[in-house]
C-alpha cells in the first residue's frame, strides 16, 4: 500500500482526526487548562476533561462497534437505545427484586451479582439476534425490523420495572460505571476491551471481510460460498449484546434504572459516529478506528458545547451546527479539492526545479 | 452514404494513475453511419466513450459535435447535448415499469402533474417501432435481459439523439433479438442519427457497419471502410498477431476409462427445468448450448445449489451429493462462475485480492484467516497466470474492463482447485484475444483432470471446444451431440425443434 499525500488527504478518517483537533483546539484557547489530568489520590483515579471525553463517550463507542458491522452490511439497527434502557432495567430488577417491600436503596443485591450481569446480556444477545431474524430470514429492511424492537424495547423496559425508577447503592454494580483500574474510569477499560475485542474479531479472522462482501453483494457472496444469512444475524446480534453491555455501564453510572432516557437517541448518535468514521451508509468497506473518533468527535462536541457557556435550551442546536460542518468537511466534493490542491501544489513545486 | 461529419474528436489524451489510457486519439463519425469501434480490453474503447459522455474528464484533446466545440462534464450534459449511450449491463430500474423507465427525469407535464396516459401511450408507441410487443406498465425487472436493453435504446433514442453509443447492446441477446435489434438500428440510421457501435461479434460489425476504428493499447490504428478490410486483417490489426496463431488449439476429447464425476438423474425445478439427466466424466468438456432461457443456466445453477432442484438426484463420484447451499457445493470441489457478473460474480468495492481469496477463504470458514501474505501470493499467482491487467492487487475490482473482472472471477475458482468447473458465459462481451486465452486455458485445464461445463450463446465456440455438446430446449434436453462432427447449422435445428439430435443418452 502507497500512502501518497494525495491518500491521505482523500481519506475520510484523516478529516475526522483534522476535525477533532480542531475542536480540540477551540476548547484548548477557551480554557488553557483545557489539557491538564491531574491525579485523585482519594479515589485512585486521573482527572481532566479529555479523560471526560473519553469517559463519557464508552456506552456510545461500544455501541457504534456493533453498528459499524450493522452498516457495513448495508442495514442499520434503531434499537440499540431501547435495549440499553432494556439491559438496565433488568439488572436494576434483579439487584432490587424487593423494591417492594424495602423501597430504600441499600448495599447488597437480592439475586446473586453474576445474574445481574448475565441476564441483561443474554436478553440483549437474543434481542440482537431476534433483528438478524427477521432481515436475514424474513428479508425484512433493517431499518422497519429493528423498529419493531425500538419501540417494543422500551415497553418491555416498562413492564420489567412496573414503570418505576428505583436506585441501588450495592457497590460491585457501582464499580462498573464509577470505579477505576490502572487510574482509568472503568468504563474507559471496558470501552478498550471492547474495542480490541470487535477488531480482533474482524481483523484476525477473515469475518470483517465477510461482512463487507456480503454488504457489498449478498447474492454474489452467497454464489462464493459464503453464508449471508449466518453473518448477519452474528452481526445483528453482536449489536444486541454490545448495546447491553453500554446499558449496563449507563445504569451502573447512574445508580439507577430509568426505561425513558436511557440510551435515547443511541442509535442516531452511534449511526452519526460510524457515518464520521468514513463508513459508507450504503456498506461495504468498514473503519472500526474512525468509528472510535467519530464517537470522540460526538462528545468532545458536547463538551465544548458546555465550555462555550451555552445555555441547556440551545446546545442541539448548537451541536447540530458543528455536527454539520464536520459532515460537510468529510464529504466527498471537499476531500476532492482539497488534495487536488495538494496535487497541483506538489506539481507546482516540481515544475519549479525542472524550470 | 457520405455523410458530414456529425462529430469530431481530436488528439484525445486521458491520464489514469500509472497508466495513460487515451494517447492523441482522433475519432470521427458521420451522420447516418453506423461506426464500429474495436479493441481488446484496455484497449481504450470505453474509457473514449466515458470521455465523450462526459464520464471521464480529458487531459487533452478536442471535441466537436457539429461544428461546436463542446466539453460534456457529466453524462447528463452530454445527453442534453444529443449524446445517448445504452451500456453493456443494463443501467436501468428494475423496479420501475418498462414506461417509466424511457421517460423518468423528462416526464411529459400536463396541469403540473405528471401526464400517465401520455407515458404509457409513447411507451406503447417507441416499443412497437422495436416490433416489441410487451405491456409497458409492468415492472421492467418482469421481462428478459434482451427486452430490457430494447427498454434502454428507446429510452436513449427517444431523448433528441444525434450520436447514439450502442456499447455492447448485443452481448446477452439472441440471433433474432439482434436482428430485431438491428432493424431499429437501420431505422435509426436512416433518419441521420450517428450511431457508434462496440461488440466483440466481428460477424456483427460487418453485418452493420460501415466504418470500424480500431484500438490498441490507448493508440489509434486506424480506420478502415468496411469494404477495404477482411476479418481477418481486423482481427490482427486489433491484437497485433496473427489470428491462427491464437485460435489453433484442439478439442478435449475424454480419455478412455475416465470415470463418471456428476452424474444428474431428471432433476429439475418448476418454472425453470423441466427435467434434466446428463453425466460428465473426468477430465471432460462438456458444452450446454440452448436459447436464452432454455435451461442452460439453470442447470447450472441447481448443479451448484444457487437454486437447489426441487426433484431428481446428482451424485457425485457415485454417492449422492447433499448440498443444500452453494457453499456444500463448493466444499464437494464444484466451482461456478456465473453469467451475471455484475450480480452474482463481482465484489465491486473489494480489492482484487480479496475477490480472489474470497472462495478459498469462505472454503476454510472465517475463523481459519489466510494471512495477507498467503492472499497476496495467491492474488499475484493469478494476476501472473491470467495476465490481468492491473497495475496492483489492491485495485478495487469494480475499476477493471468487464474482460479482466471475467478473469479475476476465474481466479477465485481455480484458486479452490474444483473438479468441475462450471463456465456460464465466461467469455460474454469481452475480445477476441481474451477469448482464445479463456479457451485455452479451459482446455489446459481439462487436460490436468478436470471437468467443464461450458455454457455460451456462441455456438461456434463451444462446438471448437466442446467433447459433446447437449442442446436444451424449452427447459428440456433435446439432443446430445458429439463436438467433433456436427456444425452450427445443426445445433440450431435442434434448437429450433425442427430435428431430434443424434446419440440421446
Amino acid at each position: 500500500m502507497k500512502f501518497s499525500k494525495e491518500r491521505i488527504l482523500k481519506s475520510k478518517l484523516t478529516w475526522a482526526v483534522i476535525a477533532e483537533a480542531l475542536i480540540l483546539l477551540v476548547c484548548f484557547c477557551i480554557r488553557p487548562d483545557f489539557f491538564s489530568i491531574s491525579y485523585q489520590p482519594s479515589t485512585g483515579m486521573l482527572y481532566g476533561s479529555l479523560i471526560d471525553i473519553v469517559n463519557r463517550s464508552a456506552e456510545i463507542t461500544i455501541i457504534a462497534m456493533g453498528m459499524t458491522l450493522v452498516i457495513a452490511l448495508g442495514g442499520t439497527d434503531l434499537s440499540v437505545g431501547a435495549l440499553v434502557a432494556v439491559a438496565g432495567a433488568l439488572a436494576l430488577k434483579l439487584l432490587r427484586w424487593d423494591v417492594n417491600e424495602y423501597p430504600t436503596p441499600g448495599d447488597y443485591s437480592v439475586q446473586p451479582f453474576i445474574l445481574v450481569l448475565l441476564v441483561p446480556l443474554v436478553v440483549c444477545l437474543l434481542m440482537g439476534l431476534f433483528n438478524g431474524t427477521l432481515i436475514a430470514k424474513f428479508g425484512m429492511q433493517p431499518i422497519i425490523a429493528t423498529l419493531v424492537l425500538m419501540v417494543a424495547g422500551r415497553g418491555i423496559a416498562q413492564i420489567t420495572t412496573d414503570g418505576k425508577q428505583f436506585t441501588t447503592l450495592f457497590s460491585p454494580f457501582r464499580f462498573i460505571g464509577q470505579g477505576s483500574f490502572l487510574f482509568l474510569p472503568m468504563p474507559i477499560i471496558i470501552t478498550i476491551v471492547v474495542v480490541a475485542g470487535v477488531a480482533i474479531f474482524t481483523r484476525k479472522t477473515a469475518f470483517g471481510m465477510f461482512v463487507e462482501s456480503v454488504g457489498v453483494n449478498r447474492s454474489a457472496s452467497r454464489v462464493s460460498g459464503l453464508r449471508s444469512d449466518r453473518i448477519i444475524l452474528i452481526v445483528y446480534a453482536l449489536t444486541g449484546l454490545l448495546s447491553g453491555i453500554s446499558g449496563l455501564i449507563y445504569s451502573s453510572r447512574i445508580s439507577s434504572c430509568d426505561s425513558n432516557n436511557a440510551g435515547l437517541n443511541y442509535e442516531m448518535d452511534a449511526i452519526l459516529a460510524v457515518v464520521i468514521g468514513g463508513t459508507n451508509m450504503s456498506g461495504g468497506k468498514f473503519s472500526l478506528a474512525g468509528t472510535v473518533v467519530g464517537s470522540l468527535i460526538i462528545r468532545t462536541i458536547v463538551t465544548f458545547v458546555y465550555y462555550f457557556g451555552v445555555t441547556a435550551e440551545s446546545t442541539m442546536a448548537f451541536k447540530a451546527m458543528i455536527i454539520a460542518v464536520v459532515i460537510v468537511l468529510q464529504s466527498e466534493p471537499v476531500r476532492n479539492m482539497m488534495a487536488k490542491r495538494a496535487k497541483s501544489k506538489q506539481n507546482a513545486v516540481r515544475g519549479g526545479v525542472h524550470a | 452514404m457520405e455523410g458530414k461529419n456529425i462529430l469530431e474528436m481530436k488528439g484525445i489524451e486521458i491520464q489514469f494513475p500509472g497508466v495513460k489510457a487515451l494517447d492523441g486519439v482522433d475519432f470521427s463519425l458521420r451522420a447516418g453511419e453506423v461506426h464500429a469501434l474495436l479493441g481488446e480490453n484496455g484497449a481504450g474503447k470505453s474509457t473514449l466513450i466515458k470521455c465523450l459522455t462526459g464520464v471521464h474528464h480529458m487531459d487533452a484533446g478536442k471535441i466537436i459535435l457539429d461544428g461546436k466545440e463542446i466539453k460534456p462534464t457529466t453524462p447528463q450534459a452530454a445527453m442534453d447535448m444529443g449524446i445517448s449511450t445504452v451500456f453493456q449491463e443494463v443501467n436501468l430500474c428494475p423496479n420501475l415499469s418498462v414506461a417509466e423507465n424511457i421517460f423518468v427525469g423528462r416526464q411529459p407535464m400536463k396541469h403540473h402533474q405528471i401526464d400517465w396516459k401520455a407515458i404509457n401511450r409513447r411507451a406503447s408507441e417507441l416499443m412497437e417501432r422495436f416490433n416489441v410487443d410487451i405491456d409497458v406498465t409492468r415492472p421492467l425487472s418482469h421481462y428478459s435481459t434482451a427486452i430490457q436493453q430494447m427498454v434502454a435504446i428507446a429510452r436513449a433514442v427517444d431523448v433528441e439523439a444525434k450520436v447514439l453509443i450502442l456499447d455492447e447492446p448485443t452481448s446477452s441477446l439472441d440471433e433474432n433479438e439482434v436482428k430485431r435489434l438491428f432493424a431499429v438500428v437501420r431505422d435509426l440510421q436512416a433518419q441521420g442519427l450517428g450511431i457508434i457501435f462496440i461488440t466483440h461479434f466481428l460477424d456483427q460489425v460487418f453485418e452493420i457497419s460501415n466504418r470500424i476504428t480500431v484500438l490498441r493499447n490507448g493508440h489509434l490504428v486506424g480506420v478502415y471502410d468496411i469494404k477495404d478490410i477482411t476479418k481477418l486483417e481486423l482481427v490482427t490489426q486489433m491484437i497485433g498477431k496473427d489470428m491462427n496463431e491464437i485460435f489453433n488449439m484442439k478439442r478435449v476429447e475424454v480419455k478412455e476409462g475416465a470415470k463418471v464425476l456428476v452424474k444428474a438423474d431428471h432433476i429439475g425445478t418448476p418454472g425453470k427445468v423441466e427435467d434434466i439427466s446428463f453425466e460428465i466424466k473426468e477430465g471432460e468438456l462438456i458444452g450446454f448450448a440452448g436459447l436464452l432461457g432454455s435451461g442452460r443456466t439453470e442447470t447450472a445453477e441447481m448443479l451448484f445449489c444457487v437454486d437447489k432442484p426441487t426433484k431428481g438426484t446428482i451424485q457425485m463420484h457415485g454417492a449422492p451429493l447433499n448440498a443444500k447451499i452453494p457453499l456444500d457445493a463448493i466444499n464437494s470441489r464444484m466451482a461456478f462462475c456465473p453469467e451475471d457478473r455484475k450480480r452474482d460474480g463481482i465484489i465491486g468495492d473489494l480489492s482484487i485480492r480479496e475477490n480472489i481469496a474470497l472462495a478459498v477463504q469462505a472454503k476454510r470458514g472465517f475463523m481459519h484467516p489466510m494471512s495477507r501474505k498467503e492472499q497476496d501470493e495467491l492474488a499475484n499467482k493469478y494476476i501472473k497466470l491470467l495476465a490481468i491487467a492491473t497495475p496492483d492487487a489492491e485495485k478495487k475490482i469494480g475499476e477493471l474492463s468487464g474482460g479482466n473482472q471475467q478473469k479475476v472471477i476465474l481466479a477465485r475458482w481455480m484458486a479452490t482447485e474444483p473438479n468441475l468447473l462450471i463456465l456460464d458465459e465466461p467469455t460474454r462481451g469481452i475480445d477476441v484475444g481474451a477469448k482464445a486465452e479463456i479457451q485455452r486455458l479451459m482446455i489446459k485445464m481439462c487436460e490436468e483432470g478436470m471437468s467443464i461445463i461450458f455454457i455460451s450463446s456462441e455456438l461456434d465456440e463451444i462446438i471448437r471446444c466442446s467433447g459433446r455438446i447437449l442442446v436444451m430446449r424449452d427447459g428440456k434436453k433435446a439432443a446430445e451431440v458429439p463436438g467433433a462432427t456436427c456444425t452450427q447449422a445443426d445445433i440450431l435445428s435442434i434448437i429450433a425443434g425442427e430435428k431430434k439430435g443424434g446419440a440421446t443418452a
